[in-house]
Formats: C-alpha cells, sequence, structure tokens
C-alpha cells in the first residue's frame, strides 16, 4: 500500500555549519510531513534550527543529507516556480517603493513562473490591505510607518503574492506584546480566508498554540525534533478560545516539553 | 451664547516679540545666513585693505576684484564655460567607467581583487604629477583636462558604487532569492537603488574635485578656461583677475554641488537623509 506522499515532506535531513575549521550540526535528522492548507509552527530555543529547517524547506539553504520534497520536487524547483512567499523577522520593504509597489514586487520577479497576469491581482492587494486596516496607506512610503504596520504590510504581501507556501521566520519577534497579539488575530482571519499551507517559526507558546493545527517542538545541539503536538482546537479561532481550558492546557504541555531542555 | 462671543472677540494669542520671530526666521533660512556671513567677509576685507593701505599686487579689494569682473564679463563668461565643460565632462566620464567598473566588480570578487589596485593606483597618483604627461599625450584641447578631471572623480565613486551595490539589506536579499529572482533582477530592482545614496554623496564631492582637475589640466599647458586665465594673470601678477577668476570657480563649484543636490532631493525622497531637508 502506497501512502499518498504529503504536501511538504522533509526525510532524514541533516545540516551542518562550517565556521573557522569548527563544524556545528544545526540540524540532525529531522523528518518531516506537512499537508496542503495546514498552519505549522517550529518551536523552541534559539539554536535548535529552526530558522534553517524553515531555509531548507524554502530552498535558500541546501542540506548535508535527505530529501525535501515540496508537492513532488525538491525545493529549489518549487522556488522556481514561485511557490515560495517569505516573511522575515524585519519586514523586506524595499524603501523606495510605496506600500503598493511593495505588494507588486511579487509580481515584477521571475515572471517566468507567473501563470496570471500583475494587472488580475490589483483590486485584490487593495482589499488585502485593507483587511490589515492598511488600507488608507496605499501610496505610503515605508519610512512613514511603524514597525509593525510594516510587518502588517509584509504578511499582506505574502498572502497576496499567489504562492501557496509562506514561510514565516518569527515575524512577529521585533514587535511589542500588545501589537503581536493584535496582528496575530489579523494573521488568523487571513488564513482563515485564503487558506495557504503555512510553516511559522516562533518561540511564543501562545502563539504558536492560537495560530497552528500542528506545533512541532525542537530541541538544540543539535537541531532534533522532540515532539509534533496536533492542537484540537476548532476553527476559526478566536480571542475567547484563549481563555478556554483546553488552550491553556497545551500551552503547559508545550512549556514542559520545552523546560525539558534546559532543567537539569 | 453672548459669553462665547466674548470670549472669542476676547482672545488674542499671545505676541511673540518681533526680535525672537526675526531671530528664528533668520536661524531657519537657508539664504541669509550664508549671504550675510560673505557680505560681512566683504567688508571687513574691504576696510582691511583700504586701513592698511594693502598693494593691489598682493591682495586687491573686492571693490576692485568687482569692477574688473564686470568690465571684462564676457571675457571670464567665456573662460569660465570652457572650465566648465571640461570639468562636467570629466565628471560624467568618470562617473560612468567607475559605475560600470563598479557593477563588475560587485558581482566578481576575482576581477574585484585583480582590479582593485589599479584603481588604488589611479587614486593616490598625484594629479598635478600627471597632468603635463596628458599634455605631452593628447594636446592643449579640451581632452587632456576631461582625462583628468574623469581620474580625479574616478575612484570616489568607484569605491561608493561598490559600497551601494553591496550593502544591500540581509532580508531583503533574502526575500528576492526566495522568489528565485535572477541576478539581473537583484541587481536592477534591490542593488542600483540602493546604491543611489552612496552614488549621490560621491557626486556632491567629484563635482568639485572635477573642477579642480580641469584647473590643474589648464596649468600645464592650455589656451582657454579660467586655470588659463589664473596662470597669465599670475604671470603679470595681475592679482585682481586672478582673483575674478577664483570667485568665478568658487561659483561654479558651489553651483554644481547645488545642482547634485537638487537631483538629490528629488530622486532620494524615499531616503532617511531626506528628513534632515528643509
Amino acid at each position: 500500500m502506497v501512502r499518498r506522499l504529503s504536501y511538504i515532506e522533509v526525510k532524514e535531513v541533516s545540516k551542518q555549519y562550517r565556521q573557522r575549521g569548527q563544524v556545528t550540526e544545526a540540524l540532525h535528522d529531522i523528518s518531516l510531513t506537512i499537508d496542503k492548507g495546514k498552519f505549522i509552527s517550529l518551536i523552541g530555543p534559539s539554536g535548535c534550527g529552526k530558522s534553517s529547517l524553515l531555509r531548507i524547506i524554502g530552498g535558500l539553504v541546501k542540506q548535508e543529507c535527505g530529501e525535501v520534497h515540496i508537492g513532488g520536487v525538491t525545493p529549489l524547483e518549487a522556488q522556481k516556480k514561485k511557490q515560495f512567499s517569505f516573511v522575515p523577522q524585519s519586514p523586506a520593504l524595499f524603501p523606495w517603493r510605496t506600500v503598493l509597489q511593495n505588494m507588486r514586487l511579487p509580481f515584477q520577479v521571475n515572471r517566468k513562473a507567473d501563470t496570471e497576469t500583475a494587472k488580475q491581482h490589483e483590486h485584490e492587494l487593495i482589499e488585502l490591505l485593507s483587511s490589515v486596516g492598511l488600507g488608507d496607506f496605499i501610496h505610503a512610503y515605508p519610512n512613514a510607518l511603524s514597525g509593525g504596520m510594516q510587518q502588517r504590510i509584509g504578511i499582506a504581501r505574502a498572502f497576496g503574492s499567489g504562492a501557496p507556501i509562506l514561510l514565516m521566520d518569527e515575524p512577529f519577534s521585533a514587535l511589542d506584546e500588545l501589537t503581536r497579539e493584535k496582528i496575530g488575530y489579523q494573521l488568523l482571519n487571513i488564513w482563515q480566508e485564503h487558506q495557504k499551507t503555512v510553516v511559522f517559526v516562533t518561540h511564543n507558546i501562545r502563539e504558536a498554540v492560537l495560530l497552528s493545527d500542528e506545533v512541532v517542538i525542537m530541541s538544540p545541539r543539535p537541531g532534533r525534533i522532540k515532539k509534533v503536538v496536533d492542537i484540537q482546537l476548532p476553527r476559526p479561532r478566536n480571542a475567547e478560545l484563549e481563555e478556554s481550558e483546553r488552550f491553556q492546557q497545551y500551552i503547559s504541555e508545550i512549556r514542559a516539553l520545552l523546560r525539558q531542555e534546559w532543567q537539569v | 451664547m453672548a459669553n462665547d462671543e466674548q470670549e472669542t472677540r476676547g482672545y488674542q494669542p499671545p505676541k511673540v516679540k518681533l526680535s525672537k520671530r526675526l531671530k528664528r526666521f533668520y536661524v531657519k533660512s537657508s539664504f541669509w545666513p550664508p549671504l550675510a556671513a560673505f557680505v560681512g567677509v566683504f567688508i571687513l576685507w574691504e576696510l582691511a585693505v583700504t586701513l592698511f593701505h594693502i598693494n593691489s599686487i598682493t591682495l586687491p579689494a573686492p571693490s576692485d576684484v568687482l569692477v574688473e569682473w564686470l568690465n571684462s564679463f564676457s571675457f571670464y563668461l567665456k573662460h569660465a564655460w570652457v572650465t566648465f565643460y571640461e570639468a562636467v565632462l570629466g565628471f560624467l566620464l568618470g562617473l560612468s567607467v567607475a559605475f560600470i567598473m563598479g557593477t563588475i566588480m560587485a558581482h566578481s570578487t576575482v576581477l574585484e581583487r585583480t582590479l582593485l589596485p589599479i584603481a588604488v593606483l589611479a587614486n593616490v597618483t598625484p594629479i598635478m604629477a600627471v597632468a603635463p604627461l596628458f599634455i605631452i599625450w593628447f594636446g592643449f584641447g579640451t581632452l587632456p583636462k576631461v582625462l583628468i578631471a574623469a581620474i580625479i572623480t574616478f575612484f570616489p565613486m568607484l569605491i561608493n558604487s561598490i559600497m551601494g551595490f553591496r550593502s544591500i539589506d540581509e532580508n531583503h536579499y533574502v526575500y528576492m532569492r526566495s522568489l528565485h529572482a535572477s541576478k539581473l533582477e537583484i541587481f536592477l530592482k534591490l542593488r542600483l537603488p540602493n546604491s543611489l545614496p552612496y552614488l549621490f554623496s560621491a557626486a556632491k564631492t567629484c563635482v568639485s574635485l572635477s573642477v579642480m582637475g580641469a584647473v590643474v589640466g589648464e596649468w600645464s599647458g592650455s589656451t582657454q578656461g579660467l586655470g588659463n586665465v589664473i596662470m597669465m594673470a599670475s604671470n603679470y601678477t595681475q592679482t585682481t583677475r586672478m582673483f575674478a577668476a577664483i570667485f568665478m570657480l568658487a561659483i561654479m563649484g558651489v553651483s554644481l554641488t547645488n545642482f547634485i543636490r537638487y537631483v538629490e532631493r528629488k530622486v532620494l525622497y524615499w531616503h532617511v537623509s531626506a528628513n534632515d531637508w528643509k
């Protein structure tokens, strides 16, 4: 019986970094499967390789051993077909472009991979900006906006780019707690509507439980997958859910697992 | 309601003292302070020459310089034009070559390590030593002056080009790669706009250096140009004429630099430095 291939398959992947003769093993024997349309979080202390894993999936970094398949092809092939949209920790908005021009950027790059023209997406892009509350800023320049606003645009751009897989590398780390919560809910709403596959790196447990279908807990030195916790909370998720006992139980469970790493 | 009317009628905004308002206006202006400074210097100069009976061969009075300048205005204008286009052509040439080389060197470490020593050599060689050689090679015409101005412009523009192309934000670069952007796309859409502040910064100094280069070229051998005027005037110790030419050169340098600043303001509206402009 042949098991149906998952959308994203990571098989026994290892990654080493060489610096000045010293070899650090960032990832060791990582195996993971991600289904289409799921929201997965990678959580763990610094040095557990979650960013490296994200970049390997996105074809930005090559692994030493193991295989990664994105819908049956290698990450690099998928990247060529613009299957990914990357949201880094600090908003990668070009300061010489307006907000709307930044939103159009994915459609102006690597046009070979485009199946439809950019024109068709124009009003969708504006709608997306409105849904994150920035509809009035389409002609503003990034340096006039706060970090939270810029990051919201980064997210809107990712969802508007047409790519089916979103890779987010601690996108809310640079924001304060209040903004973080607010944007988290906006992300939930956007994802609920567009249903992309999201791989979300974070070190915030509450965020991981609130947003994801599965939380992949990683441990460092070398980076391994400790456990994958299935979050069986109903969708769509909202603020009230955070008060529920089930929610708190998930948080405790994950926190306990993470604590095992540094408690002797 | 009657009360409101009375209140609005009786309300006067606090009257700021006239002296304070004038001071604020003066400090915020970009025209009056420099004008005041130069007028002050000229007045002091004029007084010094008169009071200390300074010889006009040593230091002419500004009034004499002004008279000389206005009398032979078309003469100075003609020579100014020659120096001007030598400097500008040289600047544009140096800028173009530096930009092209910078593009190549930013993308190839091999070429960078190989070509950079040549560029450094061009920078450290005193231009005054090379100028006579250029006259021998290229004659008394415009070409050697243009080349000298180009060489002076070249090195700072090259260094700033490379820095501008390389100093891209890591996140921007990774984002472009995640879209599988080609090297050309990354260059045109990311590196190039990113380098503009660096290029303008270098251009502002290079443009006045070009003027200096053109003048130095003229000193080594020429029949025209403000450098030539200075050289001839010094042969006949006509200090007044020298000053008139020097003033024109100063005006030329300032005008060119301000022109670059004007273009910069238009192009770099998005840059952090734009917050400092009035």
